[in-house]
């Protein structure tokens, strides 16, 4: 059994406006997500800026509610959990921020804030408490003097590794990491990818990865499944994505990436406009609606749910992005 | 031979704090040949931004200062200039993008009337005349339907079309210099393509020289012709772009390259490190400020004494700390 089951994941908000605030249309932030992920697995998450990514994040960790689908952990159903409920499976699951400045107390020494989630969830006495911490810094690889201290006097790459401490403390199964490592410097962004490397070897924790940088995403990723206007077009084995795009967009997506290798200098074929809207996004293939591709109105009347072309390289089934579309898009009866 | 379009010597800058007089920047050379694309790199707090300031001087007041050196845009300095010269400067022959182009331009005001105002105080024009000019010019920089974009508020535009508004304000006056300082760490890689793309065509067509900052070595590798590597406030190496990704000599450079994340890099596996972390700029060593993350064996003179720059030849410069210099 999978350790995280997500089915066809809806989060919708609605965009208010006018006299009386009525709802004058819906957001689609994310619509119709779905994917898998096992103990001591990682799960890249791509995409533009506001494709959803971190929306899926916060819906699986249950920071959001989401609008419809389901999301199984362990398998229980905590789609609909309450308070108390989530709580005792917070322990199992845990999250990394983007910006470890802001998701820190800056009132609380570092000893307070690891020692935070063992109060929430009354574990041990105040010295058992106080022990776990420093162990806690130690495993990050920070000295222990630093209990005392306070977030600000950290650089960027240690408040990391405290935020990394704080999800690690609960000795959970899952971690999502939100962009971990894209507010650090490079020579720091290495030391930390290390780190959550170690880290998952040592406890078998599985990552949902979410990051920008797909060079950094490939480097971490078992699967990498890549999204589009609130849905995932691609998903696929790290090394067979990367090397066998089949979607358009994620060829696209590739093609962006700056490449350090000289020899490699290439005339790039660069994707054209700006991430559309999630508010009433196209129907049918919205890369398809995008690129303006002629046979994009195919797309609208098909069934665009994955396939899987490949064992576990599942895309998106629509003419005008996939060869795979001609074949097996089937038409909606 | 012909001087360099900007030549930057021996730049010292300091601010002035409560801690007393910090120094950002140290000594610097750089030097910009016309038409060609210099990317200054470093990670935070190295200086490369208050490099591109002090070109520009636009220090913080009062408390950022030039305290010695020289700039010198075609031979002549722009340092001592007045101020009333160098407003000349600004804009009309060194244009400047930032980062973030949300808080560099004006939110209660349209983006045409951003664009057409720095047309009026540089150029003789009318203003029906900058207006079609501004109209022109966010055509050429790749916004659709520039004369409806033209009554946008910045905050109706997108990440990559404010960029693109950015790029039109600096270029309006045709400058010999644009100097862009993260123009793209704000944007998706798609778009960030878009604007590297966009900057690297108008350079061709215009002839300008561009210095482009950033920490993103891939960047740098993908549009530029030369590099400048800054660590702590000091150039440790510089060179052309193909030089430096060849042979890099200077530790520090290595070390940033190799930590990048590469796509032929096995994946799962630790990546080389830098060990350590930046430096603060309270207690720098006066000499090599790498040594301290620095993988070879050195002693402790190498704190103590400057280490020597270095020419290899063929433009390829490195400050050349004892811990490699024999190797060189």
């Amino acid at each position: 059994m999978a350790l995280l089951t997500v089915e066809n994941l809806k989060m919708y908000y609605p965009v208010r406006g006018g006299v009386f605030h009525r709802t004058k249309a819906v957001c689609k932030a994310v619509d119709g997500v779905g994917f898998t992920l096992e103990a001591g697995e990682t799960l890249g998450l791509v995409g533009e800026s506001g494709c959803g990514k971190s929306t899926v994040a916060k819906s699986v960790v249950r920071l959001l509610k989401p609008t419809g689908g389901r999301v199984v952990f362990e398998g229980n159903d905590i789609t609909h959990s309450g308070a108390r409920e989530l709580r005792t499976f917070r322990r199992e699951m845990q999250m990394v921020f983007q910006d470890p400045a802001e998701s820190l107390n800056p009132r609380h020494t570092v000893g307070q804030i690891l020692e935070e989630p063992f109060v929430i969830q009354k574990i041990g006495t105040r010295g058992e408490r106080s022990e776990w911490a420093a162990e806690l810094l130690r495993r990050v690889g920070l000295p222990v003097d630093a209990l005392g201290r306070y977030p600000f006097e950290f650089s960027g790459g240690q408040r990391q590794r405290i935020g990394i401490a704080r999800a690690l403390a609960l000795k959970p199964r899952l971690i999502v990491c939100d962009e971990p490592v894209s507010a650090l410097d490079v020579s720091v962004q290495a030391q930390v990818l290390n780190l959550l490397l170690e880290l998952q070897q040592q406890d078998r924790l599985a990552y949902l990865f979410i990051a920008h940088d797909l060079s950094v995403v490939q480097h971490m990723s078992d699967r990498v499944a890549v999204m589009y206007l609130g849905k995932i077009v691609e998903i696929a084995p790290a090394k067979d994505l990367y090397r066998n795009p089949r979607h358009a967009y994620t060829k696209a997506l590739l093609e962006a990436i700056p490449q350090v290798d000289l020899s490699r200098k290439r005339e790039r074929k660069l994707l054209k406009g700006d991430v559309p809207s999630p508010i009433n996004p196209p129907a049918g293939c919205a890369f398809g609606h995008r690129m303006r591709h002629p046979k994009w109105e195919e797309s609208v009347a098909m069934n665009l749910s994955l396939s899987e072309v490949s064992p576990g390289h599942w895309v998106q089934p629509c003419p005008c992005c996939t060869e795979e579309g001609r074949f097996s898009g089937l038409p909606v009866a | 031979m012909n001087a360099p379009l900007l030549e930057v010597r021996d730049l010292r800058v300091g601010f002035q704090t409560d801690h007393g007089l910090l120094v950002a920047v140290d000594e610097v050379d750089l030097t910009l040949e016309r038409g060609k694309m210099l990317g200054l790199v470093g990670e935070s707090g190295c200086g490369k931004s208050v490099t591109a300031r002090a070109i520009m001087r636009l220090l913080e007041q009062p408390s950022g200062q030039v305290l010695k050196g020289e700039v010198k845009l075609e031979g002549r300095d722009l340092l001592p200039l007045p101020l009333e010269a160098m407003r000349k400067v600004r804009g009309k022959e060194i244009a400047m993008i930032f980062q973030e182009p949300m808080t560099a331009l004006n939110p209660v005001h349209r983006v045409g009337k951003q664009i057409v105002e720095n047309l009026l105080l540089h150029e003789e024009l009318t203003p029906a005349a900058a207006l079609k000019r501004a109209l022109e010019l966010m055509e050429w920089v790749g916004i659709p339907a520039p004369d409806q974009r033209i009554h946008d508020y910045p905050h109706q535009l997108s990440g990559g079309m404010r960029q693109r508004v950015m790029i039109a304000m600096a270029l309006s006056c045709n400058p010999k210099i644009l100097i862009a300082d993260e123009p793209t760490t704000a944007l998706d890689v798609t778009v960030q393509a878009q604007i590297l793309e966009l900057i690297k065509r108008l350079q061709k067509e215009t002839g300008m020289a561009a210095i482009l900052i950033t920490h993103d070595l891939a960047v740098v590798a993908e549009t530029c012709d030369d590099l400048a590597v800054m660590y702590a406030g000091r150039l440790v190496e510089r060179g052309t772009v193909e030089s430096i990704f060849r042979s890099p000599y200077h530790p520090y450079t290595k070390g940033l390259l190799e930590c990048l994340p590469k796509l032929d890099h096995p994946p799962k596996t630790m990546l080389p490190i830098i060990p350590g972390m930046v430096p603060g700029l309270r207690d720098l060593p006066i000499g090599c400020r790498f040594a301290a993350r620095c993988p070879n064996a050195h002693g402790d003179e190498v704190l103590a004494t400057r280490q020597p720059w270095k020419d290899c030849g063929g433009g390829h410069g490195v400050e050349a700390c004892a811990c490699f210099a024999s190797k060189l």
